[in-house]
């Protein structure tokens, strides 16, 4: 039977497998470009579940269930972040008011976790979390119907139903099958369903995870979060000769929690959170040369990074009340891009986008601290777009989504907001600003993979248009302008260069010269938008 | 005809009078400070009735917006002082061309009374479209600020400012000045049909026929005649240099 604490101790050991397998999922994006990555979305929405019912006394299922739900929903990010919130709402509802659950009550559970969310999503595609998710529910009840199921057969047979389901996903999508890779969010919920059952299996045991992943020692041996919480999560590779893996492993362990060590002799990975990197560090440093470092702040990774914009932007002047009462939060990256945000008098701006996506909670924080009764909220980002969409259930204030997927888009629908108009009007002549301008993402791409039939090797400039990969080559000028061509420069005037932190000097002059050479009929402007990743975003309206 | 006078420091000029638009933004743009615009006097009102007194039956005064000028409030003052002679101020809630096309259509009245019923009735149908070049002259003056406008020095945002019911309004902002003219006349159209409408510039005559030229054709189709006008010094002030916009009576 599964009570509250059998609920809790199953999280714990989602959360720990999840957190051990972030970088396998995260490795597998459509896009080979860089984006908000899904292992890391779903590990900290999730972590925000544990969060909160890791100190609750609750024992029922039901109440934590609910309480699990909640912190997913508040700690959501990304679009899998958001799905996996609604998979613990579902879960939740099926469960209310019960104490304990048996075989039967997990696996209908488990089907209206799935039930909500594809609710949740507009237009649900097949071959993605969604389709795990059911299939996960379909397989526990087709396993709760024998006589002899227990709670640990319907958990397995959903775990294995997903791992099914997972494999089939290149074969529904195409942009899978291009790309070579399974769905990312779909093998996220699979590696949570399989760390709950090594916790409701045997929770010191190993547990083979089936063909096509390789299995692993299940390291983490401690299913509780330490006291002073996550510390960082630390992880690189050691390079050397004849180390003994185990040896190295059975140290870093002594030193954190979610130890991840695996390799050959000669190359051992290491995963762990700490609240000492220095001295993990230092004892990896005796076994071989250390590659790759990576030390991330876990306690402060899911903590809001909110500035408040000057509310008169550069003006001066005493702070006068909008007409309409309505405030405007737009989810930037780029010091630049900030800047110009600010300037066009956005109220709150919540750091994030491409790389780092916020999390609803991130997002809900900063809509009540705007000083009006009405909030139009602009993601900015496709990935982010669902986790704004549950915004306005959770804030004190009114909010209106404005579905802008890029940061032009957001410009030009930032310039659109008329504070004389009610903030409705406001959110549709916002929306349709949006919808006129073209943006171009330029990028080099993180790995080899196929586009419109042709090849694109890792290292190679891609153009990402209107959220679709298309033009590849060399040369950033020459990308742009091919992708501009595209468009057809005839029914544009402007042409905007948003330079990014990692554009140099004679790369934005040769793209600026490119451009006028080739297209004399538009104006081109170039501004700082220091966003990472991308030298430049252009934007074409 | 009572001008409103600009001051530069401690030198005062009436406003077309004293002053020609060119001339006057010239002195602006060398200014090491802006001008201030001041309303005519009560006494300069009552000194400008008495002389009609003498030659006409009554009067009709029609001025600047109350909310955007004193004017209207030193003609009611100067009304006061001037005993057995109907004086009828009207507050036209707008400013340049838009109250030059009230006098025309209270000239045309064959009353007193029937001049201010005209007027009257045509004062919520008058609008003003402007696109500023920059927002510094009307914020100095205290006509709008920066948070209203939402508007910063960045992306050659421009200004596009309405005056509807006496009050400035910002309509939109418009990313370079070539789109934001565009954007002004698809605005006009929009507030089709129109009895006077006049294209206003200051110091910007070549963008101002190429507006003239766009929309005369089909305004001409239905007997309304497109006036040009240069922005004099009063309004130049708050708007400054290279302002462009529309003065109209909405039908």
């Amino acid at each position: 039977m599964v009570d509250g604490q059998v609920l809790k101790l199953a999280l714990l050991g989602s959360l720990n497998w999840l957190a051990a397998h972030q970088e396998e999922v995260n490795r597998l994006n459509v896009f080979p470009v860089p984006d908000g990555d899904t292992g890391t979305n779903m590990l900290l929405t999730l972590q925000s579940a544990v969060e909160d019912i890791k100190d609750s006394p609750a024992t029922d299922v039901g109440r934590i269930a609910r309480i699990a739900a909640h912190g997913s929903l508040m700690g959501a990010r990304g679009n899998s972040g958001v799905i996996l919130s609604q998979i613990f709402r579902g879960f939740a509802k099926a469960v209310e008011g019960k104490t304990e659950l048996g075989p039967a009550e997990v696996a209908a559970a488990f089907e209206e976790a799935a039930n909500a969310a594809y609710r949740a999503v507009l237009k649900p595609t097949e071959g993605t979390i969604l389709t795990v998710a059911r299939e996960a529910g379909r397989s526990a009840t087709a396993a709760a119907g024998d006589p002899r199921a227990t709670v640990t057969s319907v958990i397995k047979a959903a775990a294995e139903g997903a791992r099914k389901a997972v494999e089939r996903t290149p074969s529904q999508l195409q942009i899978l099958r291009d790309a070579g890779v399974v769905d990312a969010g779909g093998f996220g919920l699979q590696v949570m369903l399989e760390g709950m059952l090594t916790s409701v299996e045997a929770p010191a045991a190993a547990v083979s995870r089936g063909e096509g992943v390789a299995a692993r020692p299940a390291a983490q041996t401690a299913m509780d979060l330490p006291e002073e919480g996550w510390g960082y999560c630390t992880e690189f590779l050691i390079t050397g000769e004849d180390m003994d893996v185990d040896h190295i492993r059975e140290q870093i362990a002594a030193l954190g929690d979610s130890v991840l060590v695996v390799g050959e002799p000669e190359l051992v990975k290491v995963h762990v959170h700490t609240n000492d990197p220095p001295r993990v560090i230092g004892l990896a440093g005796s076994f071989g040369r250390l590659e790759k470092l990576n030390v991330g702040d876990m306690s402060t990774q899911h903590r809001r990074i909110l500035e408040e914009a000057q509310p008169n932007g550069s003006g001066g002047g005493e702070h006068q009340g909008r007409a309409n009462n309505t405030g405007l939060v737009a989810v930037v990256s780029g010091s630049g891009l900030v800047e110009i945000f600010k300037g066009l008098g956005v109220d709150a701006i919540v750091q994030g986008g491409q790389t780092m996506n916020p999390s609803t909670g991130d997002l809900v924080s900063a809509v009540d601290g705007v000083p009006y009764d009405e909030v139009l909220l602009l993601p900015n980002n496709k990935n982010v777009v669902l986790a704004a969409r549950e915004v306005d259930k959770l804030a004190t204030k009114k909010v209106h989504l404005v579905e802008t997927h890029t940061m032009p888009q957001g410009i030009a629908a930032v310039i659109a907001f008329n504070a004389e108009k009610p903030a409705l009007a406001n959110a549709e002549a916002m929306t349709r600003a949006a919808r006129q301008v073209q943006t171009i993402e330029v990028t080099r791409a993180v790995r080899d993979t196929r586009s419109n039939g042709r090849r694109v090797k890792k290292g190679d400039v891609i153009a990402v248009v209107n959220d679709r990969l298309d033009t590849a080559g060399s040369d950033y000028a020459d990308v742009v302008a091919d992708a501009l061509q595209k468009l057809g420069p005839d029914k544009f005037e402007l042409v905007t260069v948003y330079r990014g932190a990692d554009a140099g000097d004679a790369e934005v002059d040769a793209l600026s010269a490119s451009l006028h050479e080739r297209f004399p009929g538009l104006e081109v402007e170039v501004q700082a938008g220091g966003q990472d990743h991308y030298p430049f975003i252009v934007s074409v309206e | 005809m009572v001008p409103l006078k600009v001051l530069f420091g401690q030198e005062s000029f009436r406003d077309g009078v004293d002053l020609s638009s060119d001339q006057f933004f010239d002195r602006l743009r060398q200014a090491d400070r802006l001008p201030t615009t001041s309303a005519p006097s009560p006494g300069e009102f009552a000194a400008a009735y008495e002389r009609l007194a003498k030659e006409c039956e009554g009067v009709i005064s029609i001025h600047i917006g109350s909310r955007l000028s004193a004017t209207v409030e030193a003609a009611r003052v100067g009304a006061q002082s001037v005993e057995g002679f109907p004086v009828r101020v009207v507050d036209s809630g707008s400013v340049t061309m838009a109250v030059a096309f009230l006098c025309q259509v209270a000239a045309q009245s064959p009353s007193l009374e029937e001049a201010v019923r005209r007027v009257e009735e045509r004062v919520p149908k008058q609008r003003i479209i402007a696109l500023l070049d920059t927002l510094r002259y009307i914020e100095m003056g205290g006509r709008v600020n920066r948070a209203q406008a939402m508007i910063g020095n960045m992306l050659d945002l421009k200004p596009v400012l309405g005056v509807a019911d006496g009050q400035i309004k910002p309509l939109d902002r418009v990313r370079t000045r070539g789109r934001a003219i565009l954007r002004i006349v698809e605005l006009l159209r929009d507030d089709y049909p129109l009895e006077h409408v006049a294209v206003m510039h200051a110091q910007a005559p070549d963008e101002a026929q190429r507006i003239v030229d766009e929309i005369s054709p089909e305004l001409e189709k239905v007997g309304v005649e497109v006036a040009t006008g240069q922005i004099g010094a009063v309004l130049g002030t708050h708007v400054g240099p290279k302002a462009l916009g529309f003065a109209y009576l909405k039908r």
